[in-house]
């Protein structure tokens, strides 16, 4: 159409320039006497040094009866030491500008601290304070135990979070840890207390399973010089353990189709899938690229038959959570109220498709392209390395596996990427949990092959899923 | 300190570029001086349909491919739209620079070629679902277009939301977007700023080849009068009923405009108050009291005639609503009339410094407050001045600044309420007594409502 005159922009595609050599930041590690493992990052010109202690026990490691406590004791740990109580401690970092935080998940409890290279002796000695002399003040723990418990309350209302507890609890057998939320239910936290918060923090407490992690702008400061004379006197805790295996057992026969009913809602919130694999298998780097293919990428199959085809959702996901133990595999997508049995037929096509044949090469290269591309990305700053790091930590990875990453997916085959779809995505084993209006949804969903449509009521009562 | 370069191709692209080789990683970012606010009666929403619309080819690129490439280049990237602008941006691998400066120029120069009913219809379905998962399906979600509604007036442009209306969207047409690209989309209405691991005179040698044909628009229509007065000039009630288990109170204020000294004041005040776990009413109502489940509060900075204090506190089970607003309004009323501790600010300073040292560590942040600056003041080096302006803040500022906006004729209460009382839902011991609550007032009507 603009033939005969000049066009505005140049149709030819410009090829890219040669890439610059990118290596993830060499590391160096060091013990202290006590056992404590210190891992350092000199990252010049990034003057927010990043610090983190990580400890292997994390929700999974809680016992069921207890569930909540590792999480809610994170929440209390920096509520008080027995030099400081909470208002001097939080103040005395607010001064240094810096943010000392505790966290845990179903992997680990990390104490960390974000704050400007010169302040950084001070900002440690904080962190030493809350990690050697934490008090877990009753009062606190009361508050934060209220909060966790209004927070499930919240959790019920938002269609979100409440598909994806009730997706966990669908695949998940009663006795496994992933079966229940991280912060636990209302039935294991109403009885929880400090001495329940100290034992899930006491749990990991050991220097020889602790590690330090610092990352930043570390011209003329020696971490390991500081953290020996500020951590080597740490002993093990009487109340620590070793981590034990983690159950992540699967529901018998898995296949199920559950609706959460949520009157009114103009969109469905869709889950599909099961249980999935832990992060140290063999074949991570296939799983990533499969991941990508399925539902990673913006172009991915979800994304595109969903979204740019059909309009269903503002965007459709699949991921791979990789835990300790087996974390779940899910598909995700909230799609306008009207469609969703349109929707998740179109999605349960897309999980038998990934697993029947092989990836395009355009796929692939694409998946591996992008993965390689954004690595370095991903490590601009500080943050992002020292969680890579603790990682590898948690998950007891070798040193090198970040180093190699880009080369190990860059040599993923679509033969591999099939295998892994093969044995990894199982459609006949997959439930669906879907929150949304019943009165519309429900009597559409026999089409979708599923089987007969449970329906949950939350309204009745607050009962387990 | 961030250096940077500042020019004007001749069409009138302004093309602003700072180097920083640490990383091998480019950030380009497209700022268009046209947001919500550009929108006319009956086209809510369109900005932001039409940022979509960019992402659905041009001459030489098909549908979703935009996005396909920079991510097969390793790169990320997205579009935003707000009240005042709407930006194009991708975080690149440094080699990959030139593609992402090819595929911008060609939708700021062709995108109509690519333009069919089908993605226009099927990008229509994607917004909408996006403001369901955003705004309709989300507890306490209409909250921030209410409060637009009753801190601008009707004919304010800020009076609607930038995700507008599902009417507005059906109705929005393929004529439509002809015209808001053609009238908008031009190069004099555009900044682009590339921040990394950049050769500057290639960088400039590629924005002339694939940027310089594209055609200014030389009558791009002004705005018009957008000055409102400083405050509201009343008090706005609301009650909202909705599916929330917790009731929670949204206050909202006319604060001054993005780029006025005492927004800056505002934005310390708002550190004292809400910014962490040492702020006043966070203190006071969560910590303390234990009256409230959780409060937020900041300053959503627009330039066309106010801003936006937003804040919140979610009211604990078994507590008095009334209570909690009256308590958070204590807080906002007393930093405007009693002077704040040297310690109280000098925390707040250290808190944005590190915060402000955080944003700006990424290049992506550095070429997106470029932009900002450059398209909204006409003055890029702002990013150098900004955390000097908030050190620079006094007392005597955060109390005038406050006393100034934190009003009860500028306010907006918005309180939702469950749909279904608490009571009925949520069984066992989650009453809560109230400590300091001398004046006995418990009673839960409001929400009970």
């Amino acid at each position: 159409m603009t033939k005969g005159r000049k066009s505005v922009v140049v149709a030819t595609r410009p090829t890219p320039g040669e890439p610059r050599p990118y290596h993830f930041p060499p590391f160096e590690r060091a013990v202290l006497g006590n056992g404590l493992t210190v891992l350092t990052v000199h990252l010049p010109g990034r003057p927010l040094v990043n610090a983190q202690l990580v400890m292997r026990n994390g929700a999974a490691d809680e016992p069921a009866i207890e569930a909540g406590a590792t999480v809610l004791s994170s929440r209390a740990l920096t509520e008080g030491t027995e030099r400081y109580d909470a208002i001097e401690l939080i103040e005395a970092t607010e001064r240094l500008g810096a943010s000392l935080h505790a966290d845990a998940g179903w992997d680990a409890y990390t104490v960390g601290v974000e704050v400007p290279a010169s302040r950084l002796k001070p900002a440690l000695e904080l962190l030493v304070e809350v990690v050697a002399h934490p008090t877990f003040p009753e009062s606190e723990v009361e508050r934060i135990r209220d909060e966790r418990l209004n927070d499930i309350l919240q959790a019920r209302a938002d269609a979100r979070r409440r598909a994806d507890e009730a997706f966990a609890a669908t695949i998940y057998r009663d006795d496994s840890p992933y079966h229940r939320p991280a912060g636990g239910t209302r039935a294991t936290v109403v009885p929880l207390d400090r001495t329940g918060l100290e034992r899930a923090w006491t749990r990991g407490l050991d220097p020889a399973r602790m590690t330090l992690v610092v990352a930043g702008d570390l011209e003329g400061i020696e971490p390991t010089r500081l953290a020996d004379e500020m951590m080597v006197g740490w002993k093990r805790s009487a109340g620590a353990v070793e981590p034990g295996p983690i159950a992540a057992k699967p529901v018998a026969g898995g296949r199920r189709l559950r609706l959460v009913d949520k009157p009114g809602a103009p969109q469905t919130e869709i889950r599909v899938g099961h249980v999935g694999v832990p992060r140290r298998i063999p074949d991570f780097h296939a799983v990533s690229v499969l991941g990508a293919i399925l539902g990673g990428l913006f172009n991915s199959r979800l994304n595109m038959k969903l979204r740019e085809e059909k309009g269903y959702t503002y965007g459709a996901h699949a991921s791979f959570d990789l835990r300790r133990a087996a974390g779940p595999f899910s598909a995700r997508a909230a799609v306008n109220t009207e469609v969703t049995a349109a929707a998740l037929s179109d999605l349960l096509a897309e999980l038998e498709r990934i697993g029947a044949e092989r990836v395009s090469d355009a796929e692939l290269r694409a998946a591996r392209d992008f993965l390689i591309g954004v690595f370095p990305l991903r490590f601009e700053t500080p943050g992002p390395i020292v969680q890579a790091l603790s990682g590898l930590v948690v998950h007891d990875l070798p040193d090198d596996e970040l180093a190699t990453y880009r080369e190990r997916i860059d040599a993923v085959s679509a033969d591999e990427v099939l295998a892994a779809a093969r044995a990894h995505i199982h459609l006949e084993r997959s439930a669906a949990v879907l929150v949304g209006d019943a009165s519309v949804v429900a009597s559409s969903l026999e089409v979708v092959g599923l089987g007969p449509v449970e329906v949950i009521r939350d309204d009745d009562e607050l009962s387990e899923a | 300190m961030v250096s940077f370069s500042d020019e004007r191709l001749p069409n009138g692209l302004r093309l602003i570029i700072a180097e920083d080789h640490l990383a091998p990683v480019v950030a380009v970012n497209v700022w268009y001086g046209v947001g919500s606010k550009h929108e006319v009666p009956g086209k809510t929403g369109f900005a932001h349909l039409f940022e979509h619309v960019m992402f659905q080819g041009s001459r030489n690129v098909g549908k979703a491919e935009h996005i396909a490439l920079v991510q097969a280049a390793g790169g990320t990237m997205n579009g935003t739209t707000w009240l005042d602008r709407t930006n194009y941006f991708e975080t690149m691998p440094s080699h990959q620079l030139e593609l992402a400066l090819w595929l911008e120029a060609d939708r700021m120069g062709t995108l109509l070629d690519a333009l069919s009913q089908e993605n226009l219809d099927n990008q229509r379905e994607v917004v909408k679902n996006e403001k369901r998962w955003s705004y309709d399906n989300r507890p306490y979600g209409t909250w921030s277009e209410k409060l637009q509604a009753h801190l601008y007036p009707p004919e304010h442009p800020y009076h609607h939301p930038t995700i507008g209306s599902m009417e507005d969207l059906d109705a929005a047409s393929i004529e439509d977007v002809s015209a808001f690209f053609r009238t908008y989309y031009a190069p004099n209405n555009a900044v682009l700023s590339l921040v990394g691991d950049v050769d500057p005179a290639a960088a400039r040698q590629w924005t002339e080849r694939y940027f310089g044909r594209i055609p200014a628009n030389p009558s791009i229509p002004p705005l018009g009068d957008t000055s409102l007065p400083p405050i509201l000039g009343e008090e706005r009630r609301e009650v909202v009923e909705d599916r929330v288990p917790l009731p929670r109170i949204f206050f909202g204020f006319r604060a001054p405009a993005l780029g006025d000294e005492r927004l800056d004041a505002i934005d310390v005040a708002t550190q004292i108050l809400v910014g962490g776990r040492g702020s006043r009413i966070y203190r006071r109502l969560v910590r303390d009291e234990r009256i409230a489940q959780d409060v937020v509060g900041f300053s959503l900075g627009f330039v066309a005639g106010a801003s936006i204090w937003a804040g919140w506190a979610t009211v604990r089970p078994g507590v008095s609503i009334d209570h909690v607003e009256r308590s958070f309004i204590e807080e906002l009323d007393r930093i405007g009339h009693e002077p704040i501790s040297a310690d109280e600010l000098a925390r707040a300073h250290a808190l944005i410094e590190t915060e402000e040292l955080g944003a700006l560590q990424r290049v992506e942040e550095r070429a997106d407050r470029l932009a900002m600056y450059a398209t909204l003041f006409d003055d890029p080096d702002l990013i150098n001045r900004m955390l000097g302006r908030y050190l620079s803040v006094t007392p005597e500022r955060v109390r005038a600044a406050a006393a100034q906006v934190f009003r009860a004729d500028n306010r907006v209460v918005m309180i939702y309420v469950p749909a279904l009382p608490p009571a009925e839902a949520v069984p066992g011991p989650l009453e809560t007594i109230v400590p300091g609550d001398a004046d006995g007032d418990r009673s839960d009507e409001e929400a009970a409502a």
